[in-house]
């Protein structure tokens, strides 16, 4: 059984198998352990036949979903422990759709639809030694004004895991934190590196990441700032926005966070070169 | 009321929030949850969207302000920003 943090929640994940167990634990696997009582509960149990398809999961205000095979089981857990913390964010913070780095005591904060390529991107500024919020979710509380880590395991594809040896190495290891489910890899932050998390602050630059911009040289080129900022201001998910005149502050406060924000369009179809053009803009 | 009534004095929906984002700015209408960008001309033109201004005089205070604008073209950049701004529902 494995509780951790993800403010304001408690997450419980608990199996008695240890193939389960292990597939639970690579989630949230960078989240700090807690002994502080569940709000959210978790659990995958194998049946007592024992066969391939005779997991069952358990979660909040669901009916157990099973028996299905271990694969399906784990992405029905996966998707509602998700929704769940989504929609549960607390009356001060929202999470938002996006990934984040740390350059340098520079916050970049990296948005595109899902598979614009924010993993791979993400992990390979890991891999050059930046701190990260995170690669599909981050926090940002309304009150201060600040964008804040999130420990949820990175999503990589075999493609993007190829020109990536050294996480493509810890996963062939099966190293704590890393896993493979269904043609994904998830990869803890904390399985790369122990001090992995970005210090809560406001963005320094917004990074657009749109496929239509992979044509051509790889870098980055300035856009609009105001249209990057209503970009991150649509990224707000959940039911946690909490009806129109929440959604109307958290807006406005985005706004008035993104005020000095830098914008920059990725271009090209190599992540490790967008990479080096990021920290090389970052330094200027 | 027409659009050409709209524009004679453009007043501003008082319940929209301008905001600088860098060299831009951004108009927020919360009550259809949809954000607008603005250059710094359409984003001055919305400063005198009061009801007291009409077309001419919007373009007479600009002119003002900021001297060595071609008058103009000034006045084709109210009349485009204006319009855009009845047809987004952006004026009361």
């Amino acid at each position: 059984m494995r509780r951790i943090a993800v403010a304001p929640q408690v997450l419980e994940f608990a199996s008695d198998d240890p193939i389960a167990a292990r597939v639970l634990g690579a989630l949230y696997h960078a989240a700090p352990a807690t002994t502080a009582a569940p709000t959210l509960r978790y659990a995958l149990r194998r049946s007592a036949t024992g066969s391939a398809a005779g997991w069952t999961a358990t979660a909040p205000a669901r009916a157990d979903f099973g028996p299905a095979s271990l694969g399906d089981a784990w992405a029905f857990l996966e998707w509602r422990a998700t929704e769940d913390l989504l929609n549960g964010a607390g009356a001060d913070a929202v999470f938002l759709h996006a990934a984040g780095a740390d350059l340098g005591g520079r916050l970049a904060l990296i948005v595109g639809d899902s598979g614009a390529g924010k993993s791979t991107l993400l992990a390979q500024l890991m891999l050059r030694g930046h701190r990260v919020l995170g690669d599909d979710v981050v926090r940002f509380a309304a009150t201060d004004g600040l964008f804040s880590a999130v420990g949820r395991s990175v999503k990589l594809d075999a493609n993007s895991l190829r020109a990536m040896p050294l996480i493509a190495a810890r996963c062939a290891a099966a190293a704590v934190g890393t896993l493979l489910a269904a043609g994904s890899y998830y990869v803890s932050p904390a399985a790369i590196r122990r001090s992995w998390a970005a210090e809560a602050g406001r963005p320094w630059a917004v990074i657009l990441l749109d496929p239509r911009d992979r044509a051509g040289a790889p870098g980055l080129v300035r856009t609009s700032e105001g249209e990057a900022a209503v970009i991150v201001t649509e990224k707000v998910l959940g039911e946690a926005a909490g009806g129109a005149r929440r959604r109307e502050d958290v807006t406005v406060r985005l706004l008035d966070v993104l005020a000095d924000v830098a914008a920059y369009r990725a271009t090209g179809s190599d992540p490790a070169a967008v990479a080096g053009a990021l920290e090389r803009e970052a330094e200027r | 009321m027409t659009t050409a009534g709209v524009l004679s004095r453009p007043v501003a929906r008082p319940d929209l929030l301008l905001r600088r984002i860098g060299s831009e700015w951004v108009l927020y209408d919360a009550a259809r949850a949809k954000a607008h960008v603005l250059n710094l001309t359409a984003a001055v033109i919305w400063t005198y969207c009061d009801g007291t201004f009409d077309r001419a005089a919007i373009a007479d205070a600009i002119l003002r302000e900021v001297p060595g604008l071609d008058a103009t073209r000034i006045r084709d950049d109210i009349d485009d920003v204006l319009r855009r701004f009845a047809d987004e529902g952006l004026l009361g």
